[in-house]
């Protein structure tokens, strides 16, 4: 078939072309592990490098470096700003996304493509602008801003482009209109319709909402930092600095549950998967898959 | 934005008495409305804010004015905004090429069945893990107390000799091709995937080779999806603050220096000046942004 056509043509380059891919796997694998695995090293082991070598290679290795962040009373006050920022933002988030969202492919189908450019704006205005732009109006809404609770908004606007675009893809993928005429003829108003009849059907596209959101809130920096609210983040970068091991164990930490976030959103949204469509592929199940997947 | 007259009666209504009350309930059904309150989150939240930006930028002490714009791109500040945007497109080249390589190298391998899924979900945490503890990741790695700083050592070669730091170009390049590699191979994944292999028999049986294969077909099918992913990783790279500001203090990169004016540590000029910095970011960002969306309509032509 197509491979043999043109690997006949030179059978070392052939085996060569089947050596770098591996290679580059191989390659890409250690660089993106090593980081992970030297801090891990520095959070679990009490060892300065200087004086790491073979000898010492095996030594004061303990699980302490990990927790030791839970004992610093700043630790617990950011983690409930943080968790508290979390909850707002995914709270905000759903509920100004998801009517709004299932309105445009409703009732605005044809004004759908400017949504969505509206939703990428905060691609374009980064948190270093925005944050700029909110000292700007900061001395007219002290009342507000004053809050910790006050980033819930501009944490959920860092969010949006995320958000929205899985709201929108999950919208898609269902056929609306007949669920809501079916839900209406029955006598459903418009809040059990959406309750009861669109929010399951789109478990999947709120639950990558919900946690995409929650991942941006844990890891935003820059807004925080610049308007000295105690978050987790900005806590991170001031222990770290005073507190070395303990700081690289909380790193640890926070990686090892974005990372799970991650997982937890894979498994929860899995679906009947689709049989992939790999670029060496017969042309005859290529084919038959581009017909299912469209 | 759409505008709608919010009065009845204004708009033509004493010409007749019954229209106005018709009008005003077409007016209070129009679609519109539903995404009312979604367009006053944007307003307050993020335009608001944006807009404020440039109406700093371009407000001096008497009267408006586009000096303040001019000297942000003048001086140390075009400095600053030479090196960002060089060593962001350095970053874009290096996280584009390898993305490149590894989503072929993914795509193309079938082996282990589970590569391609654990690769595409740890693409997509890894490129969302910008920030904090990928700088102190890389700094336990590469830092000047890093592992491997230590075994580069062992073997004589100190990469501190010279003028690396993770701080610097080749440093930062380093470290953000940990979330730019990731991200490019998300992007460009689905565009190998669309190569149909009808494609490559039929170039073969015209008599073409893999080179006219790739040259004629393969490259310009990719082409948009490979240019907006470029942008993409250059528009992340430029506007990174979280992972730079870990590691150094270098006022040249601008989102830093951009935290600095607004933190009262440095002082760029006027104030004014300050905020032109912001104001010439959001325009650098819409300009690759925008482009980038072209692109990526232009590249969704061949997927589906």
């Amino acid at each position: 078939m197509t491979r043999s056509n043109h690997s006949s043509v030179n059978p070392s380059l052939s085996s060569l072309a089947r050596v770098i891919p591996t290679l580059v796997l191989i390659l890409s694998f250690m660089f993106f592990v090593a980081p992970l695995l030297t801090l891990s090293r520095y959070a679990l082991q009490n060892v300065p490098t200087i004086l790491l070598g073979w000898s010492t290679l095996f030594d004061k290795w303990s699980l302490s470096g990990l927790t030791k962040a839970f004992s610093d009373p700043g630790f617990w006050d950011a983690l409930t700003i943080t968790l508290r920022l979390a909850l707002g933002a995914v709270a905000v988030t759903l509920v100004l996304l998801v009517p709004t969202a299932i309105w445009v492919h409703l009732r605005l189908p044809r004004a759908r493509a400017f949504i969505e450019f509206l939703t990428v704006l905060p691609f374009m205005i980064p948190a270093i602008a925005l944050v700029a732009g909110i000292v700007v109006v900061k001395p007219h809404v002290r009342w507000f801003l004053n809050s910790d609770l006050s980033l819930i908004p501009f944490y959920a606007v860092l969010a949006l482009p995320f958000t929205y675009r899985s709201l929108d893809s999950g919208l898609r993928a269902i056929p609306l209109h007949t669920l809501v005429e079916a839900s209406r003829s029955l006598g459903g108003g418009w809040l059990t319709t959406i309750v009861k009849v669109l929010v399951p059907n789109l478990r999947s596209a709120i639950i990558s909402a919900t946690f995409l959101t929650a991942a941006v809130v844990i890891g935003e920096f820059t807004i925080a930092n610049t308007l000295l609210k105690e978050t987790l983040p900005r806590f991170q970068a001031t222990y770290t600095g005073r507190e070395p091991q303990g700081g690289y164990g909380l790193n640890l930490l926070i990686i090892v549950v974005t990372i799970l976030i991650f997982v937890a959103l894979n498994w929860l949204t899995r679906r009947p998967s689709l049989p992939r469509r790999p670029f060496h592929h017969s042309s005859a199940t290529a084919e038959a898959n581009q017909e299912t997947s469209t | 934005m759409p505008v709608l007259p919010l009065v009845p009666g204004t708009s033509g209504g004493h010409a007749l008495s019954v229209a106005p009350t018709r009008n005003f309930r077409r007016v209070l059904r129009h679609p519109w409305w539903g995404v009312v309150p979604f367009f006053l989150f944007l307003i307050l939240f993020l335009l608001i804010p944006a807009i404020s930006v440039f109406l700093n930028a371009l407000r001096t002490t008497d009267g408006w004015s586009l000096s303040a714009m001019g000297e942000g791109m003048s001086g140390q500040n075009f400095e600053a905004f030479r090196f960002s945007v060089t060593f962001s497109a350095g970053a874009a080249v290096v996280g584009a090429f390898f993305g490149i390589v590894l989503a072929y190298a993914v795509a193309t391998s079938r082996r282990p069945r589970w590569l391609r899924s654990v690769a595409t979900s740890f693409s997509g945490v890894a490129a969302n893990m910008g920030g904090l503890p990928l700088a102190f990741a890389f700094l336990s790695l590469l830092g000047r107390q890093g592992v491997l700083t230590k075994i580069l050592d062992y073997f004589g070669w100190r990469i501190y000799d010279g003028d690396f730091t993770l701080g610097g170009v080749n440093g930062l390049i380093i470290v953000y091709s940990y979330f730019n590699i990731p991200l490019m191979l998300l992007v460009t994944l689905p565009a190998i995937d669309g190569l149909r292999p009808t494609w490559r028999e039929a170039c073969s049986n015209l008599g073409g080779t893999a080179w006219t294969y790739w040259r004629r077909i393969g490259i310009p099918v990719l082409a948009p999806s490979i240019l907006g992913g470029f942008l993409l990783l250059f528009a992340n790279s430029l506007s990174a603050y979280a992972t730079a500001r870990v590691l150094t203090d270098n006022s040249k990169i601008v989102p830093l220096r951009i935290g600095f004016f607004l933190g009262g540590d440095v002082r760029i000029g006027e104030d004014a000046v300050g905020y032109s910095l912001a104001a010439w970011m959001i325009i650098i960002m819409g300009l690759a942004m925008t482009v980038y969306w072209l692109a990526r309509r232009r590249a969704e032509r061949w997927q589906s």
